[in-house]
């Protein structure tokens, strides 16, 4: 409470100097557009955008038809404010058919003049590359890997130095009178001293073979270990995107990876939840022109295809034929293994990426894990049953913790490495 | 000096010293062929030799590494609009029931992904929520290729519109509907909308008996029967744990029959071995032209005694005249406890069994609440018969009912009317049809249904109809004229009755109580009984078996492969013959060198008319004079796997009667068998436990249920203190085990269709059972008892080797006992010990693991496991040509039945009873999400659910609060084959007979 009403002194404070310091000004605040862009994208940009009417009014310009004051009070409470009689309010309120606004009481003036101040700036645009690179720009040198060159180099000059020797050699037998001998005479007679020599022969042939061997095994476990797999997909859907800039929760979309054995991938009416509003007709080029001519980006449309979704009129076709999406299956076990997802993200309250790797950073989705036998068994070896706060466990956690005096109970203690449970 | 002898090697060096010559050259004279080997008869044409065969196996092997390099690319493709009540990977449950003119129940269809793929019992069902083999196993019949995929028309396909239009010009005033008991409301007022003459028939007939129940009480009905109000049960040819209403019966019989001093006494009077039979206390065998005059006789005796007046009725047979009388006796004794079935279609034999529980006041027997499931009318039928005959009538419309199988007087005077048939596939009937109607199977239709007095349930689909086919309500109302779709008719339907539900709670039960029909109960008319005298000479019958009940799944292949409960033969039907007559027919049943067994067939005539070469097979228990045969065989338009299986018992006897005078001649032909049980007696061996009432009244368990002890210098040791393995850590977390009651156990074979389901256990056909390669994980054991016992043998003086090979007979008149088998998972397992690639392993929740992915298939569990239940894949099931007819596998549709959470097992490992792993797991899953601990009964294994007895009881021992743990410690508990120190995690239950 006591914060809560510190801030709100602060704000009437701060709202005063405002006030008194802007008087002269057009636009009687001063926002931060940046915080005002992200504070638009999580609160208005599912109803609003700037440059077109979506659901409520495109909001370019908005500062400049109405107050300060009254976009204030419209914002955090619009229905208060029709109450109140307010004419402007109730002529908006009808040209938009009474489609009702959210109230955003949670919004200090602050906030609300940020988002303003972005409605004024709207997006910056992204300086062309190839230019001035001086603008804050850090250059980043590729750092290169030249061991093989050194190698190289190295090879080169022994083999100088071993002729600068033989010519030494023979020189100096010229200098005593003998015959020159060449190099690959010397060779060879190495060469039959080490064919000749039996023991040599087996060691050799033993080590060639285990060589051999270890490299068979390796390319041969191998074989369906299909680990950076990435295929390509019918949409080219950015996790980087989605779940890094967008902040996505992996739940959002998978949401049957809590539930079931499936992490499901998100039917088309999932993306519509979003995509509805967003439509990528706003993306801008290198040059800051809009990319596809203020039509929906084409990889967002192949959703609108599969679902029937008029863009013009914003409606769903009636009587429309479906088109599934076919993504192709990146993560595929044999059909001998049982995988639940909700076993481990659920009961085992493991991370998406400890399995699936930075997904929030990978713009084309690939297969991160090995996937394989002896990387489950190893995860099992080595992560910590979680019994805290799940009442199933709760009778035998004691048992387990007497029997194996406190140390750290594994997934494996408690049966997790018997083939049963996962081969049925 | 030397000489050069030579010496014979045998006699015939010196007679034929060429051959001899030859055969030293050639030490492997006998040469295997690679064919055979393979095992496939095209290659035994094919001249291909070892180079060949290697220098294809090099290629293959070639081919198959580098086809392995390659990942295939997998497509996922999810939903464009997601229902919201569906997630892939978890089952949806949805409440319907089963109806299909024979068999009753209440069910719960699991749907996965949208694919109904198992039938569980509704327990909550206030009427039969169990379900029967025949019940779990019309899942699969719901992906039966073979059913019709469109309306047709003069034998081609046509259109809804045009079929309905054609059909409706056919169905003129005098035409008549043809069906089988109809008990479904809505069905019910769309025929009476159709405003013709309305004849229903059943192809296992109760007419006679409804007749009686009719003139009684003013309404066509069968009585209702509550054992538990029972003490004595006398059932005579009612084989009423069998066919009588799907499983009703048998958790109420079993629970009467908890072992205890008012344990109901169960005695049977039957000619051929029934399921009934098979459980019954005493058993007296009489032939079913003998039925009347058995009630007759005990009708007599109570009548005599209640002072009312007696029957007229031929004397008994000598050896069964006691017998019956002391049944009389027991039955007045037991008073209103008592209770006399009747099983025979026949008004007399039901008047008396009636008359005999009304004179007794018997409280089990009610004619108040009553069941309307078999109410088709043999006379309506042979009115029909002679009308068309007339040419009165000229075109039939027929619903659901193949009547042109089983009935030959209807099928030879097709001719005369014009079919319009309503039917799930173009089958004998629906073939000569001028337009047929295809029917959506129940999983994908409306339905309705008034089973018995004060009960109404619905039927709701769980898939869109994967055909071009309809709700039969639908199409009866279509051809009324009205439009109305199937869901608002049983909307209407449910509305105009008096269900106690609103329409979402009904639907979401399956059941609603309902205001019972107003019954007046009469008086029953004794003057006209009439007793008819026995057959003197060879007796034929018609009865049902425990797989094909009245042959509603014909085209099913796991109602083939279930071995008959009794027989123990799968995929055949045959006639069932006492040793006696097969002797005096020459008759014989033999086992071949690959353990298989060969019969003799026979030649059946019945008024002329002759079924050829039907196998027989020699029955304990059979009486003497009198064969059976099962109906519901011999189909020639089921589809693949049914058509030409057995033969059509019908075309010998109508539905309508139940025995007949036969002339019998042995004829050439041989028939195979597929039998998966060849030893018939325990040989004095404590398989199943089995003791009498007093003995186990008398509580002495160290006696009767005596517990195998070793010698060792610390003393006696039982099994579980002598051992050479160190003991495995079941103390934390849990500990599964399983008790099957013995006693309670009717061998009805629903657990066993309900593992296949479960576990994708393949069907492997008729040849493949032959050579007992079946792959059932669970198995029914069925064992006679022998005339020869050991104390028989101390007693007469008999020597050990006549002992043994005489106590390897089964008596002629046999008590039964049934012990279903699955894997025991041993907690000293001797398979996991012999594995030389760890494959078969132990969990500490006391399974037996079995890892197929890491199976070499070298059997050696298989050969060390005592129980015999590890089953080998010798194919790909679900590729191979030879089992293309019978695996629903191979099918596109048959393949959606497969349980997702269950791996299809390839060629060359071992499988086995997992215990329903996948559901543990899943039970597990669902506590730990959810943060509570298990409950008991939370989850069970598919056995023990489909158990219509309660036999089988599945949890967590180490939960003392559990009933598996209470019936551990119970007296009558124990292992199998304890004396092999095994420690198995399955326990049995002594069985108890009520018997002196």
């Amino acid at each position: 409470m006591y914060t809560t009403s510190k801030f709100r002194k602060l704000s009437a404070l701060f709202a005063v100097f405002i006030f008194l310091f802007s008087a002269s000004t057009l636009h009687a605040f001063e926002g931060d557009a940046k915080n005002g862009k992200k504070l638009f994208k999580s609160n208005c940009a599912s109803c609003h955008k700037l440059d077109r009417k979506l659901v409520g009014p495109a909001l370019t310009g908005v500062t400049d038809k109405y107050s300060e004051e009254w976009l204030t009070k419209w914002i955090r409470n619009n229905a208060e404010l029709r109450a109140s009689g307010d004419e402007e309010a109730i002529a908006i309120f009808e040209e938009y058919n009474g489609s009702v606004m959210s109230a955003f009481p949670m919004l200090s003036d602050q906030d609300i003049f940020d988002i303003l101040q972005y409605t004024i700036e709207g997006d910056a645009k992204p300086v062309p590359t190839g230019g001035d690179l001086a603008g804050g720009t850090t250059v980043v040198v590729e750092s290169k890997d030249y061991s093989k060159q050194i190698t190289i180099g190295l090879g080169l000059l022994l083999f100088v130095m071993v002729m600068l020797l033989t010519r030494m050699k023979n020189t100096l037998r010229l200098v005593q009178g003998e015959d020159p001998v060449s190099i690959l005479d010397e060779a060879g007679w190495f060469w039959g001293r080490l064919i000749n020599n039996k023991g040599f022969v087996t060691v050799a042939t033993i080590v060639v073979t285990v060589l051999f061997l270890n490299q068979a095994y390796w390319w041969m476990s191998g074989i369906g270990v299909e680990q950076n797999y990435q295929p390509e997909q019918p949409i080219a859907f950015s996790h980087a995107l989605h779940a890094g800039e967008n902040q996505v929760d992996c739940n959002y979309c998978h949401s049957s990876a809590r539930h079931s054995k499936h992490s499901g991938i998100p039917s088309a009416n999932v993306c519509m939840n979003c995509h509805m509003y967003v439509d990528g007709s706003e993306i801008t080029d290198a040059s800051g022109n809009l990319k596809y001519d203020g039509e929906s980006s084409p990889e967002i449309a192949k959703i609108y295809a599969a679902i029937g979704w008029d863009g013009e009129n914003r409606e769903y076709i009636e009587d429309y034929e479906e088109q599934p999406i076919k993504w192709v299956r990146i993560h595929n076990l044999p059909d001998l293994v049982y995988f639940n997802h909700s076993q481990h993200v659920n009961v085992g309250q493991l991370e998406c990426q400890e399995c699936h790797g930075p997904v929030e950073t990978m713009e084309e989705m690939y297969q991160y894990s090995e996937l394989t036998m002896g990387w489950c068994i190893n995860c099992h070896r080595e992560t910590e049953v979680q019994f805290e706060k799940n009442g199933y466990y709760q009778d035998f956690h004691e048992e387990l913790t007497e029997k194996y005096h406190g140390e750290k109970i594994t997934a494996a203690k408690i049966g997790g490495l018997e083939c049963g449970k996962c081969h049925y | 000096m030397t000489e050069n002898n030579k010496y014979w090697r045998g006699i015939e060096d010196q007679s034929n010293p060429e051959l001899s010559e030859k055969l030293a050259q050639n030490e492997f004279s006998n040469e295997i062929s690679q064919a055979d080997f393979l095992g496939n008869d095209e290659l035994a044409e094919s001249s291909t030799s070892r180079r060949d065969f290697l220098k294809f196996m090099g290629f293959s092997t070639a081919a198959a590494t580098l086809a392995a390099c390659e990942a295939p690319i997998v497509e996922s493709i999810p939903y464009v609009v997601k229902p919201d009540s569906l997630t892939p990977g978890i089952a949806n449950y949805y409440a319907s029931s089963y109806y299909d003119g024979y068999d009753f129940a209440s069910v719960l269809v699991k749907t996965r992904e949208g694919r109904p793929i198992k039938i569980e019992p509704n327990n909550d069902a206030s009427y039969n929520g169990a379900t029967n083999a025949r019940v779990q196993a019309s899942v699969l019949s719901l992906y039966d290729g073979a059913r019709m995929h469109n309306p047709m028309m003069d034998g081609a396909a046509t259109s809804w519109g045009e079929a309905i239009a054609k059909a409706q010009s056919l169905l003129t005033a005098n035409s008549v509907v043809l069906t089988r008991t109809v008990i479904s409301p809505a069905v019910k007022t769309a025929i009476s909308k159709l405003g013709l003459r309305h004849v229903s028939v059943d192809a296992v007939s109760q007419s006679n008996r409804a007749d009686v129940y009719e003139a009684l009480t003013g309404v066509r009905a069968l009585p209702t029967v509550e054992l538990s109000k029972a003490r004595v049960v006398f059932a005579v040819g009612a084989d009423f744990l069998g066919d009588w209403d799907g499983e009703n019966l048998n958790g109420a019989y079993a629970a009467a029959r908890k072992p205890g001093s008012d344990m109901l006494r169960h005695i049977q009077a039957e000619s051929g071995l029934s399921l009934s039979g098979a459980n019954a206390d005493v058993r007296i065998k009489a032939k079913v032209s003998e039925y009347e005059s058995v009630l007759a006789h005990v009708y007599n005796k109570v009548a005599n005694a209640a002072g009312v007046a007696t029957v007229s009725a031929p004397a008994l047979r000598e050896d069964i005249k006691l017998s019956v009388e002391g049944v009389a006796n027991e039955l007045i004794t037991a008073g209103s406890g008592s209770l006399v079935l009747n099983g025979l279609n026949s008004a007399s034999a039901e008047k008396l069994a009636a008359k005999t529980n009304e004179l007794l006041a018997s409280a089990a027997f009610n004619t108040s609440k009553l069941d309307f499931t078999a109410t088709g009318s043999d006379s309506d039928f042979a009115a029909l018969l002679e009308d068309i005959k007339s040419g009165a009538v000229t075109s039939v419309l027929t619903l659901d009912t193949n009547v042109l199988h089983f009935s030959t007087a209807m099928a030879s005077l097709a001719d005369k009317v014009s079919l319009v048939s309503i039917a799930d596939r173009l089958d004998e009937t629906a073939s000569k049809a001028v337009v047929a109607l295809p029917m959506s199977h129940y999983l994908e239709a409306w339905s309705d249904a008034a089973p018995v007095s004060g009960i109404y349930t619905v039927g709701q689909p769980t898939i869109s109809p994967l055909f071009d086919s309809k709700s039969a309500v639908e199409i009866v109302n279509t051809l009324a004229g009205g439009s109305e779709s199937a869901v608002d008719l049983i909307k209407a339907s449910a509305a105009s009755g008096s269900a106690s539900k609103a329409w979402n709670a009904l639907l979401h039960d399956g059941f609603a109580d309902v205001t019972s029909v107003d019954v007046v109960t009469g008086t029953l008319d004794m003057t006209d009984v009439a007793v008819s005298a026995p057959l003197k000479g060879l007796e034929f019958y018609t009865y049902t078996k425990a797989g094909m009940g009245a042959g509603n799944n014909a085209n099913n292949p796991w109602t083939y492969e279930l071995p008959d409960p009794v027989t123990r033969l799968s995929w055949d039907n045959y006639v069932v013959m006492s040793a006696a007559d097969a002797v005096a027919f020459g008759v014989e049943v033999k086992a071949q060198s690959n353990g298989s067994m060969n019969g003799t067939t026979i030649n059946i005539t019945v008024d002329g008319a002759t079924l050829e070469n039907v196998p027989v097979w020699i029955q304990p228990g059979q009486t003497q004079g009198s064969i059976g045969l099962a109906v519901g065989y011999g189909r020639t338009e089921a589809g693949k796997v049914g058509n030409n299986v057995g033969v059509n018992a019908n075309e010998l006897l109508a539905p309508a009667v139940n025995y007949t005078e036969a002339t019998v001649v042995a004829s050439e032909a041989e028939h195979g068998f597929a039998s998966v049980q060849l030893a018939h007696t325990m040989m004095g061996r404590k398989i199943v436990n089995e003791i009498n009432l007093p003995t186990f009244l008398s509580g002495n368990a160290k006696e009767w249920n005596e517990k195998p002890t070793f010698e060792s210098y610390k003393g006696p040791l039982t099994s579980f203190e002598a051992n050479l393995w160190d003991d495995q850590d079941h103390e934390t977390s849990h500990m599964w085990n399983m008790s099957i009651d013995l006693n309670s156990c009717t061998g009805c074979g629903a657990c066993v269709v309900a593992c296949s389901l479960e576990n994708n256990v393949p069907v492997v056909g008729k040849d493949e059972v032959r050579r007992h390669r079946d792959m059932h994980w669970l198995r029914i054991d069925r064992y006679y008892s022998s005339d020869m016992t050991k104390e028989v043998a101390e007693e007469e003086g008999v020597g050990a080797i006549e002992k043994y090979a005489k106590m390897e007979v089964p008596s002629e008149s046999p008590s039964v006992v049934f012990q279903p088998v699955m894997c025991q998972h041993c907690n000293h397992a001797p398979c996991e010990t012999v594995c030389p690639v760890g494959a078969t392993v132990h969990s500490r929740e006391g399974l037996n693991h079995m890892a197929y992915n890491r199976c070499i298939g070298t059997r050696y569990c298989a050969n060390n496991c005592p129980y015999k239940v590890r089953r080998f894949n010798w194919f790909n099931y679900q590729v191979n040509d030879k089992f293309t007819d019978v695996n629903p596998s191979q099918d596109d549709y048959g393949r959606m039945v497969l349980n997702p959470d269950v791996t299809v097992r390839a060629r060359g490992v071992i499988e086995k009873c997992s215990l329903c792993i996948q559901r543990i797991q899943m039970g597990k899953l669902e506590a730990k999400k959810d943060g509570r601990q298990l409950t008991d009964g939370e989850f069970t294994t598919a056995c023990a659910q489909a158990c219509g007895s309660g036999a089988i009881v599945f949890g967590d021992v180490n939960n003392p609060k559990s009933e598996v743990s209470h019936l551990k410690q119970e007296e009558r508990s124990y292992h199998l084959l304890e004396e092999v120190g095994t420690q198995p995690s399955i326990f049995y239950q002594t069985k108890v007979r009520n018997r002196a």
